[in-house]
């Protein structure tokens, strides 16, 4: 006959905190988090994932074991994701830094925006910058509280995996190779854990379920069950979620063909794409080119075809500035550019382009176009960039005339141009602060010598085109330094192989570097002749295929505007003004210095470097930093020190109220229950107190401890006179101060009978803090034979 | 003769109306030991059996010890009602025996040509029935309704036995043939059932030497008198209860009651004799208030014999209803909270 057991601790639904799930999902999402690698640049964003992650489950683990209601943890879990986005993100804008306000959400606005943003435009692996960032950890964040409420709220843990599989898919999609085997594997493996510990924390529940009352059958199926074991349907589950994973990663190589993110025949070309670099980049290596477009034109020298203009950096990136686009700018008169003066010498040119292949909502033009005629669909111009594009067509089946200006400035004009910028121009010298140096070095050393802004563009442009580079499609890619990034760029000026992305960016950078606005535009080369010219105006016409897509330079020179330059070795053709030999002149000996990134005396702000703006910047956004550091030390410290705190002023607050006398056996005995409680001893109201006692002295280390042992029995007499003994006898026994000592001596001899870890615990978590813990231990009694 | 006079017998040693005087607790711990050490002296190494026969005897009860022959069930008996000095008389349960060999029998003398009442066994102060079992029920209810009334009507005269008075029954429970099994109404009137237990091996070594040579028996003087005795007892009585804890003896005993194992729970007389136990338990260990340990202590041999499983928790254990009923009784104990008393938790 077995002996009675009392059942082991039988936690009610409200208090399980289900903390093997809670670990099983930490470790499903931050494996799905890695999945993304493939994605981003650094780790940082993976941090950021992990911790928002951690804090979420272990927040929502937490509110169950307190006891909150099962179906309001979702909601606090939503609670602590926000305020812990506010704490990280929300630029201090929050009350305390923690509670969010308007202008929180006014800041997380523009923290979508701009991820969003770069997410289009970067290249992969991208630069997290803070708008990534902050969509990896807030939608992680979500994630968290998703698989949370379905693995434990409601118990379908296999329903978890679902959600995971969004980080674990996205790299599938975007990248050619599809998602990675090995994260697909780990995920996998992650949920099968989450599916083998649900097992696990189901079976202990049947178990503990004890029927009662007296038509329950006395004796209950622990042993034996029908139908497959836990581990048999983990395992099962599992191996259905893998197959379909696997089914799912060898589909989706199958999605980068079809995706709006190719160009090509019948698809979109920078239509919604991670980036136009990239996107350039892969039609370049297309191996066999699409027709793009094909054109004729009265210009004597073919047009390059500019599509965008990539002028502002967000984290490290190129991206091109949108939604600058006034609706009045409509495409039949386009305004002549201001800055653009009488004396450089323009000729306007016609030409008539058929598109063959651009799917686009950005149009081919020549650059400093003035009018266009026969499109379909609402296209209009931006005033800075002087792009055309449309919102509700695209460029596939549009024959049009484009009127626009070929410039011929002379060498001469562009380097007495003055290096006073206008206002509008000044954000094109903004660089990222954090850049690697070899940039500013190079620029340095190639225009060292050089008087002029023209000039040391020249030097650069030639530094590029020397020979020291190569022009090369696929090194960038093998070596993963694709894109346009100042890191790019960096790896690039080492490496010395790119293409024209790399080239263009390169001289852009440098430009920037040395304090001459300058930008990248995206566009095609003018293509080649397919039949000669048969009367007079034209010179034939050209094709243009998906080869031709090229990057290149524009630099802005006072009097003039912007300027192109071709630095890209091999490709394209070098502008007359440009030339080295039109170069040739009396540079150093011009009146106009070139411009430092060193902020001058006596400027007005206008013209200050980029670099000193991004100093400034970077060291407002430096202290912003500490600040936040501090908050989230001061809310770990809070976390940790809290209870230890809250538990030392309970005992101090009941230490006095014996010693005063206003508090007796009851309360010293409560004390020395939470002690015990504390250390890791289990106490429990179906037990009495001198069942308590003897199991305390029974302690190993406490048991040979007599003093402790006759303060113990004081203790517990006073206590048993207290509450059993007759009211007039029990206050005799509530004498305070005497108590006060015993109880000292008990609970420091059961600190000094504790391991190290147990009296650890019992100093910052003391588990008698927790009306959970105490329910909890009810609900078993220990009982000596 | 008057209709039911009360006829107090002359050499009864004690009686009703001598109400003793209580002493102190400390005085009645100091007694119990004493007679506690005694019965050792003879029994090795039941403790707990010894303490609860005493705890039985001071709270006015009566004791079943059940268990297999041999192991010291009489001896335990005679033992205690050696230690006290006291009157004690012996019963062999037979199937003839007849009632009047229990109660007593009125005779009529020739000489003084009237009848004579020949007191019968069970004026004593302590009664040992060995094997009530094997007694008819007619006879087995005579000892009953004495030992419930504490008193004998013989011919429309009652006789109040003395005080203290105290059946110990003994009874073997795997004997089945020519046994008549007390009916679960009848075992209710005994305050505590307890078993022996074989001896461990020390014990019934130490056993054999002191066993062998002498009777144990003679050996034992008593320690305490009589009026000392009614004086302890007096002391039980005024042991004290608090609220808390009758709440709690009242919670077992409702617990039984709905237990899915029982068939019948415990009587409220359980709960009267539970809570009389406890006070003279408290007071065996010198305390002036019961605890809920002693009321957990005693759960078992006071609640244990009075209850009845359901056939099928009985199924499961072959028949032999003493452990399962001890194992519900820690089961119910062990899942019944401790009462706090005046002050909650704080």
């Amino acid at each position: 006959m077995t002996r009675f057991e009392p059942a082991r601790s039988v936690p009610g639904p409200r208090h399980q905190a289900y903390w093997p799930l809670t670990w099983a999902l930490l470790l499903l999402l931050v494996v799905g988090s890695g999945a993304l690698a493939p994605l981003l640049r650094g780790t940082g964003w993976m941090w950021a994932m992990t911790f928002t992650v951690t804090i979420v489950l272990i927040s929502t683990a937490g509110f169950r074991r307190l006891g909150v209601r099962r179906s309001f943890v979702p909601i606090t879990g939503l609670g602590v994701l926000l305020t812990f986005l506010t704490l990280v993100f929300g630029a201090g804008t929050g009350l305390v830094w923690l509670i969010p306000t308007p202008d929180t959400f006014t800041v997380f606005q523009g923290l979508i925006d701009s991820g969003i943003d770069s997410i289009r435009q970067q290249s992969t692996p991208a630069a997290p910058v803070a708008g990534i960032t902050f969509l990896l950890a807030s939608g992680v964040g979500l994630i968290a509280v998703l698989v949370d409420a379905l693995a434990i709220t409601l118990r379908w843990p296999a329903l978890a995996g679902i959600p995971v599989l969004i980080p674990v898919g996205v790299p599938g999609l975007i990248i050619d190779g599809g998602a990675e085997i090995f994260s697909l594997v780990l995920a996998a493996g992650a949920f099968l854990v989450l599916l083998w510990f649900d097992a696990r924390v189901r079976r202990t529940e049947e178990a503990n379920q004890l029927p009662e009352g007296r038509s329950a059958p006395r004796v209950f199926a622990r042993a034996t069950r029908l139908g497959p074991g836990p581990m048999g349907g983990a395992v099962a589950v599992g191996s259905i979620g893998i197959v379909s994973a696997l089914v799912l990663s060898a589909a989706t190589p199958a999605f980068t063909e079809h995706s709006p993110v190719g160009s090509g025949n019948g698809s979109l070309l920078f239509g919604s794409g991670v980036s136009p670099m990239i996107d350039l980049g892969q039609d370049l290596r297309r191996p066999r080119p699409q027709p793009a477009l094909h054109y004729t034109t009265t210009a004597v020298a073919q047009p390059y075809f500019k599509l965008l203009t990539l002028d502002r950096f967000v984290g490290t990136t190129w991206v091109a500035s949108t939604n600058r686009i006034n609706r009045d700018n409509t495409v039949q008169d386009i305004t002549r550019s201001p800055e653009l003066s009488k004396s450089v010498e323009s000729v306007e040119t016609t030409t008539s382009v058929v598109i063959d292949g651009v799917d686009t909502a950005w149009l081919p033009v020549p650059p400093l176009v003035t009018r266009v005629e026969g499109l379909g669909g609402s296209w209009y111009w931006d005033s800075h960039t002087r792009a055309i594009r449309s919102f509700d067509s695209s460029t596939l089946g549009q024959s049009y005339q484009v009127t626009a200006l070929e410039l011929k400035p002379t060498a001469g004009q562009l380097r007495d141009s003055s290096s006073e910028y206008p206002q509008s121009v000044l954000p094109a010298m903004d660089l990222p602060t954090l850049r690697p140096d070899i940039i500013d070095d190079t620029a340095r050393a190639v225009t060292s010598g050089t008087g002029t802004p023209y000039d040391a563009a020249v030097a650069l442009q030639d530094y590029l085109r020397g020979g020291e580079f190569a022009y090369d499609t696929d090194a960038p890619v093998d070596d993963g330094y694709d894109g346009g990034g100042v890191d790019v760029i960096g790896t690039f000026l080492e490496l010395q192989r790119g293409y024209c992305v790399h080239f263009a960016s390169a001289m852009a950078v440098m430009a920037r570097s040395l304090g001459i606005p300058a930008r990248v535009a995206v566009g095609y080369l003018p293509g080649t002749k397919t039949s000669d010219g048969v009367a007079g105006a034209g010179a034939g016409q050209f094709n243009i295929n998906s080869n031709d897509l090229h990057s290149w330079p524009e630099l802005y020179f006072g009097g003039v505007g912007w300027v192109s330059f071709e630095p890209t070795p091999g490709r394209g053709r070098v502008p007359a003004y440009a030339r080295p030999a039109d170069s040739a002149g009396p540079g150093s000996a011009s009146g106009a210095t070139l411009p430092t990134s060193a902020p001058r005396a006596g400027d007005d702000g206008l013209t200050t470097g980029g670099g000193s703006v991004n100093s400034a910047a970077g060291s407002t956004s430096g202290s912003d930093a500490l600040l936040r550091v501090g908050a989230l030390a001061a809310l770990i410290v809070c976390l940790m020190g809290g209870p230890a705190a809250a538990r030392s002023l309970r005992r101090q607050g009941r230490m006095r109220r014996l010693r005063r006398g206003s508090a007796g056996a009851a309360t010293a005995w409560a004390e020395l229950g939470d002690s015990a409680i504390d250390h890791a001893v289990r106490v429990t109201e179906l037990e009495t107190p001198r069942e308590l006692a003897r199991r305390l002295s029974g302690l190993p280390g406490l048991d040979g401890d007599a003093a402790a042992a006759e303060a113990l029995d004081r203790l517990l007499v006073a206590l048993e006179r207290h509450r059993y003994a007759r009211p007039e006898e029990a206050v005799a026994a509530d004498q305070g101060a005497d108590l006060a000592d015993d109880l000292d001596i008990v609970t420091e001899a059961l600190h000094r009978a504790s391991d190290r870890a147990a009296r650890v615990r019992a100093l910052t978590l003391p588990a008698s803090l927790w009306p959970a813990v105490l329910a909890r231990q009810n609900s078993g009694r220990i009982r000596n034979a | 003769m008057n209709s039911s006079p009360i006829r107090v017998l002359a050499d009864a040693p004690g009686t009703r109306s001598a109400e003793a005087t209580a002493m102190a607790v400390p005085d009645v711990q100091a007694s119990a030991h004493a007679i506690v050490r005694n019965i050792e002296a003879v029994i090795d190494g039941k403790h707990e059996a010894v303490e609860t026969a005493l705890t039985v005897l001071l709270a006015e009860g009566h004791l079943l010890i059940e268990d297999v022959p041999g192991v010291g069930k009489t001896m335990l008996a005679k033992a205690l009602a050696r230690s006290v000095d006291c009157s004690v008389s012996r019963v062999q349960f037979t199937p003839d025996l007849l009632p009047s060999d229990v109660t007593g029998v009125s005779v009529f003398n020739q000489a003084e040509r009237r009848f004579e009442f020949k007191p019968g066994a069970v004026f004593a102060n302590i009664v040992i029935g060995d094997e009530i079992n094997r007694a008819s029920p007619k006879t087995q209810s005579a000892l009953l309704e004495c030992m419930e009334e504490r008193q004998v009507t013989v011919d429309g005269t009652t006789y109040p036995l003395a005080l203290p008075f105290t059946v110990v029954a003994t009874q073997n429970p795997i004997e089945m043939e020519g046994t008549y099994a007390l009916p679960e109404a009848q075992r209710d009137r005994f305050m505590a059932r307890i078993s022996m237990g074989y001896p461990d091996n020390e014990s019934e070594l130490a056993m054999l030497d002191s066993h062998d040579t002498t009777s144990p028996l003679s050996l034992i003087d008593p320690v305490v008198s009589g009026a000392e005795v009614r004086a302890m007892m007096s002391t039980v009585r005024l042991v004290f209860a608090s609220q808390a804890v009758k709440e709690y003896a009242v919670t077992l005993a409702r617990a039984t009651r709905d237990d899915r194992d029982l068939r019948l729970g415990a009587s409220p007389r359980a709960t009267l004799q539970l809570m009389r136990a406890a006070k003279a338990r408290a007071a065996l260990h010198g305390r002036e208030y019961v605890l809920p340990d002693d009321i957990d202590a005693l759960a078992v041999p006071v609640l244990a014999h009075r209850l009845m499983p359901t056939s099928r928790a009985l199924g499961h254990h072959h028949q032999d209803s003493g452990p399962l009923l001890q194992e519900a009784v820690q089961r119910i104990v062990a899942a019944t909270p401790v009462p706090v008393g005046v002050q909650s938790r704080q």
